[in-house]
């Protein structure tokens, strides 16, 4: 088989995987002058969850977390969609990069 | 010691079922690329490559250094430039090839099992009829503190002054992200001159706020004797 077909089966392999996900519980999160609102979630553990985070000023802002492996810009008046999880019980921080001294939150995983 | 290594290094790349289809011409020991894009960022880059071989061998040391500019021109794709200098133990340096590279983001980080992104290289050497295009496959799976990264590409050389031919070569990366500062990791590259393992280490530090310096280095000692008895690797990313 040559290199080309075996690429060709391990993403379509992969693919296939993908298709076979299950749905995602959804958590709606605001930016509003420079601050995270809510600025606590929580959500459950071991589960993945899709958060969807709305840029309400006019500036950029990007959604950061070392604690959750995710750097995410959100423009101006547009929004975002982070996936987070599954993880284990604990406190996740997150921040704001662009206004780190306000923009500031957390996801407490139960 | 050596003859472990190999070993251990063979086992491992049969284990990962690639060896027979992942081979690549010239050594493919570079940068394990993350299929992920950050909206609005510029990138200044320093990159070098090199491998050692032993004192009596044609040629000892062979480096490889590239310079790079690039910036994320939409939420999922980020274009780079490149200066590409050489040097050896038997040649002086001299910038002679250029690049472009442009990273696809195909799927939100988390989002499925894997995430995906495609890398789409074109190199041009100056002084000589040689062109070099990649098209590299880019999967990563997040398992807690650990990330596992696949890079894998096929290569297609052409020009009056090389022999035209498809290649293969891939990168596997497993990470730990132990803190932001100090990341370790180990390394796996294999082409059809390349079969090479070791560890590397990475971090970032903030210098403020939209304003980071990447760095990484690593070592891969070879594990055949077509692959360079050991090579060194580093990268420092200035992104603002």
């Amino acid at each position: 088989m040559s290199a080309f077909c075996r690429y060709l089966s391990v993403t379509l392999c992969l693919l296939m995987l993908n298709a076979a996900q299950a749905a995602t519980p959804v958590i709606e999160l605001e930016i509003r002058d420079h601050l995270f609102i809510p600025e606590e979630i929580s959500i459950p553990a071991n589960t993945k969850v899709k958060l969807v985070v709305y840029n309400r000023d006019a500036t950029p802002e990007e959604f950061e977390s070392y604690e959750l492996n995710r750097e995410k810009v959100i423009l101006g008046g547009n929004k975002a969609n982070i996936f987070i999880g599954p993880l284990t019980p604990g406190v996740y921080p997150f921040f704001g990069e662009f206004n780190p001294r306000t923009a500031q939150g957390r996801v407490v995983v139960e | 010691m050596q003859f472990r290594i190999k070993r251990w290094g063979i086992s491992l790349v049969m284990g990962m079922s690639l060896s027979a289809g992942v081979l690549a011409d010239g050594s493919v020991v570079d940068k394990v690329y993350h299929p992920y894009v950050e909206q609005l960022e510029w990138e200044l880059e320093w990159r070098t490559v090199q491998a050692y071989n032993a004192p009596s061998s044609v040629e000892s040391r062979q480096a490889t250094h590239r310079v790079g500019l690039g910036r994320a021109v939409s939420e999922f794709l980020f274009a780079e430039a490149y200066l590409i200098g050489r040097e050896g133990s038997d040649s002086a340096f001299s910038v002679d090839a250029w690049e472009l590279e442009a990273l696809w983001q195909l799927s939100e980080q988390g989002e499925f099992l894997l995430d995906y992104g495609v890398l789409f290289e074109l190199e041009k050497y100056r002084h000589e009829e040689i062109w070099e295009y990649a098209t590299t496959l880019l999967l990563e799976r997040e398992l807690g503190r650990f990330s596992a990264t696949a890079n894998l590409g096929v290569i297609y050389e052409w020009g009056d002054d090389i022999e035209d031919e498809f290649e293969t070569a891939a990168a596997l990366q497993a990470r730990y992200r132990h803190s932001p500062l100090i990341e370790p990791a180990l390394e796996l590259y294999l082409g059809e001159d390349t079969r090479a393992l070791g560890p590397m280490l990475q971090g970032v530090a903030r210098l403020g706020s939209r304003q980071a310096l990447r760095w990484e280095a690593g070592v891969v000692w070879g594990l055949d004797a077509t692959t360079a008895d050991y090579t060194l690797r580093g990268v420092l990313e200035y992104e603002f």
